[in-house]
């Protein structure tokens, strides 16, 4: 469980996170979206101690990750940047992490294998593709088979096999109970892969909730409507807040009213309807719509 | 989808571990011996040490080589073994600041302080492993040159014995004051997080800086200069290495000359200053 409270960082004038409090809890995958810039990484790095928080504090288990007397079979990280000396081989690697709790090699070659790094295990890292290096942090994050999973951006550069491995050991490890914390900032995927979501943005804290209710949450909620009579079925709608879109094929969006009202409007003026479908809005979009306002980096669409 | 409910991680064969001090000095040791930069550095420590020393046995201009007083024979092994700490002194420079800007420049140090969140540990362990692997490469080094450089001397004529305690203890100090820059280079490493910026800092102050100060010194004349110089790093441990004259003249007044208990206690200074600002610096600072 890592619980997080009022949490601050400034760097400088900037103000990478600002006043966050939220809990992760175990036994679940929880997803950490937001876009670039919105201080992801940076939260993720308080909460095992490498960037100290201006304000507010980050506990994991009841304590902060520092006071743990194994923090690496407390917390697994894997964080966003590269943390391998490119000199070291990726066994000696994990063999000196491992040495620092007293975890046995054996543990290092089990990593190694759920990782499926054993071809490459004994080269540098300095000439590891970036997938490799991806797997090599993972194996890292492991090694003290941590109540607590932390991974920043885990699919970065792996293959679609490794991205279906990852999502299964998250699924699998939250159903042993463990906390398992991702960022993302693809929603597709956190959609397959977290029960609950946390969306920051610009250093605040956006939605807090089940995947289920952030989509239910997003307003951008319609239902397409076909009817031969376009002009009547649009005339018994008319209400305030509600809004009719007609398309070129002949659909209706409406929007401000669900599907049950809409049918019961159309039996009660006798207007035939082919078609009555509730569209939900997709998590992508409960997430743009989210997010519009807070993404720090907008990308000019130029038309 | 399940909410949590309270469960509890099934026991692992894990759950026994433990961050110890003895697990990091363990964890700096693989990490020191498994890159090549350290096997390089260690490996030219012993090659630069033994040859320079066999040179200078070799070439050292000697008349009457039977005639030479044991004194003058001691003071000639001596400085023919310990010719080389001049040269292995940047090698122990260098690889001390790598040892710690190689992390930073690398990253690895998010790995090293995510395992050791107390960071002193960390900080300790791989000063403490840097030190001791410093002291017993240049120790057995010094004792490769030594038996070398009396072999050689022993072949031209001059008598010399390697056992006399004023050429152990000078040998024994050519080792402690490689191992004490290695700590200085270190801290400066600490301080700097650049291999490029931490290694320029460390050989400006053990070459640079005296030249510059013996260059003002000679165009002032000021006493005060030759004083300052005797305190930088180089020149204050170049005591513990040096042969001590036993009927050496007292210097001049005004002029401080430090013996190898001084120029010992002032490098250790040194060493301790650079070693607490690093470890405040490191505690303090983000990653
Ligand atoms: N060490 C630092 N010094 C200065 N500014 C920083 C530092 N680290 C992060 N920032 C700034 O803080 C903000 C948050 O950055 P952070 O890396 O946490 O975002 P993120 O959500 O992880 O983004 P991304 O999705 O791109 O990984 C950014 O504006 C970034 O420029
Ligand atoms: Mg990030």
């Amino acid at each position: 469980m890592i619980e997080i409270e009022g949490l601050t960082k400034r760097y400088g004038p900037k103000l990478a996170v600002d006043d966050v409090t939220f809990t992760v809890r175990p036994g679940i995958v929880t997803g950490f979206l937001g876009p670039n810039g919105a201080g992801k990484s940076t939260t993720m790095r308080m909460i095992v101690g490498l960037d100290k928080p201006t304000a507010g504090h980050a506990l994991v288990d009841g304590k902060p990750y520092a006071k743990h007397p194994a923090p690496l079979h407390e917390v697994g990280a894997l964080l966003e940047a590269k943390a391998v000396h490119t000199g070291r081989t990726a066994f000696n690697h994990l063999r000196a992490l491992a040495a620092t709790h007293g975890i046995p090699k054996s543990r290092v070659h089990d990593v190694i294998a759920m990782t499926g790094l054993e071809s490459v295990a004994n080269k540098r890292v300095g000439g590891f593709s970036l997938g490799m290096g991806e797997r090599l942090g993972i194996a890292a994050a492991l090694l003290g088979d941590p109540h607590t999973l932390i991974l920043d951006e885990p699919v970065n550069g792996l293959d679609p096999e490794g991205v279906r491995w990852v999502r299964e050991f998250c699924r699998y490890l939250a159903s042993e109970g463990r906390t398992v914390f991702i960022s993302s900032h693809l929603m597709s995927e956190m959609s397959q892969t977290a029960d609950h979501l946390i969306v920051l943005g610009r250093g605040r804290v956006l939605a807090d909730a089940p995947i289920s209710d952030v989509i239910a949450g997003a307003t951008r909620r319609v239902v397409r409507v076909r009817t031969p009579q376009v002009q009547a079925l649009t005339a018994a709608l008319a209400g305030p807040d509600i809004t009719v879109t007609s398309f070129d094929d002949g659909a209706l969006e409406v929007s401000g009213v669900d599907a049950a009202r809409i049918g019961d409007i159309a039996a009660a003026s006798g207007l035939p309807l082919h078609e009555l479908t509730p569209v939900d809005a997709s998590l992508e979009e409960a997430y743009l719509e989210l997010t519009q306002d807070e993404v720090e980096y907008h990308s000019e669409v130029t038309r | 989808m399940t909410t949590a409910t309270e469960t509890t991680t099934a026991a692992g064969p894990l759950d026994g571990i433990r961050l110890s001090f003895g697990g990091v000095l363990n964890s700096e040791w693989i990490k020191l011996h498994s890159l090549r930069s350290t096997m390089w550095c260690l490996g030219l420590v012993i090659l630069l040490s033994v040859g320079f020393s066999a040179l200078v046995a070799g070439v050292l201009h000697l008349q009457n080589p039977g005639a030479i007083p044991a004194t003058n024979a001691a003071s000639l092994l001596v400085q023919s073994s310990t010719i080389g700490v001049n040269f292995t002194q940047l090698v122990a420079a260098v690889l001390g600041v790598l040892v710690i800007s190689g992390e930073y420049s690398t990253g690895m140090i998010r790995s090293t302080f995510t395992a050791v969140p107390g960071r002193l540990g960390a900080y300790f362990g791989k000063l403490i492993v840097l030190a001791v692997v410093v002291f017993v490469v240049s120790i057995v080094s010094l004792g490769i040159s030594s038996l070398v450089a009396t072999g050689i001397l022993n072949a031209r004529g001059v008598n010399v014995d390697l056992t006399r305690s004023d050429v152990l203890l000078p040998l024994l100090g050519g080792a402690g004051y490689l191992a004490l820059v290695a700590i200085l280079a270190f801290a400066f490493g600490a301080i700097i997080r650049s291999s490029a910026g931490g290694i320029a800092a460390i050989l400006g102050t053990l070459l640079v800086l005296p030249v510059a100060l013996q260059v003002v010194a000679g165009l002032t004349n000021a006493t005060w200069v030759s004083n300052v110089a005797s305190f930088l790093p180089s020149a204050s441990g170049g005591q513990l290495y040096a042969f001590v004259q036993p009927n050496a003249p007292a210097p001049a007044s005004g002029v401080v000359a430090l013996d190898a208990t001084t120029g010992g206690l002032v490098l250790a200074a040194w060493v301790i200053v650079g070693v607490v600002i690093g470890a405040v610096l490191i505690k303090r600072r983000d990653v």
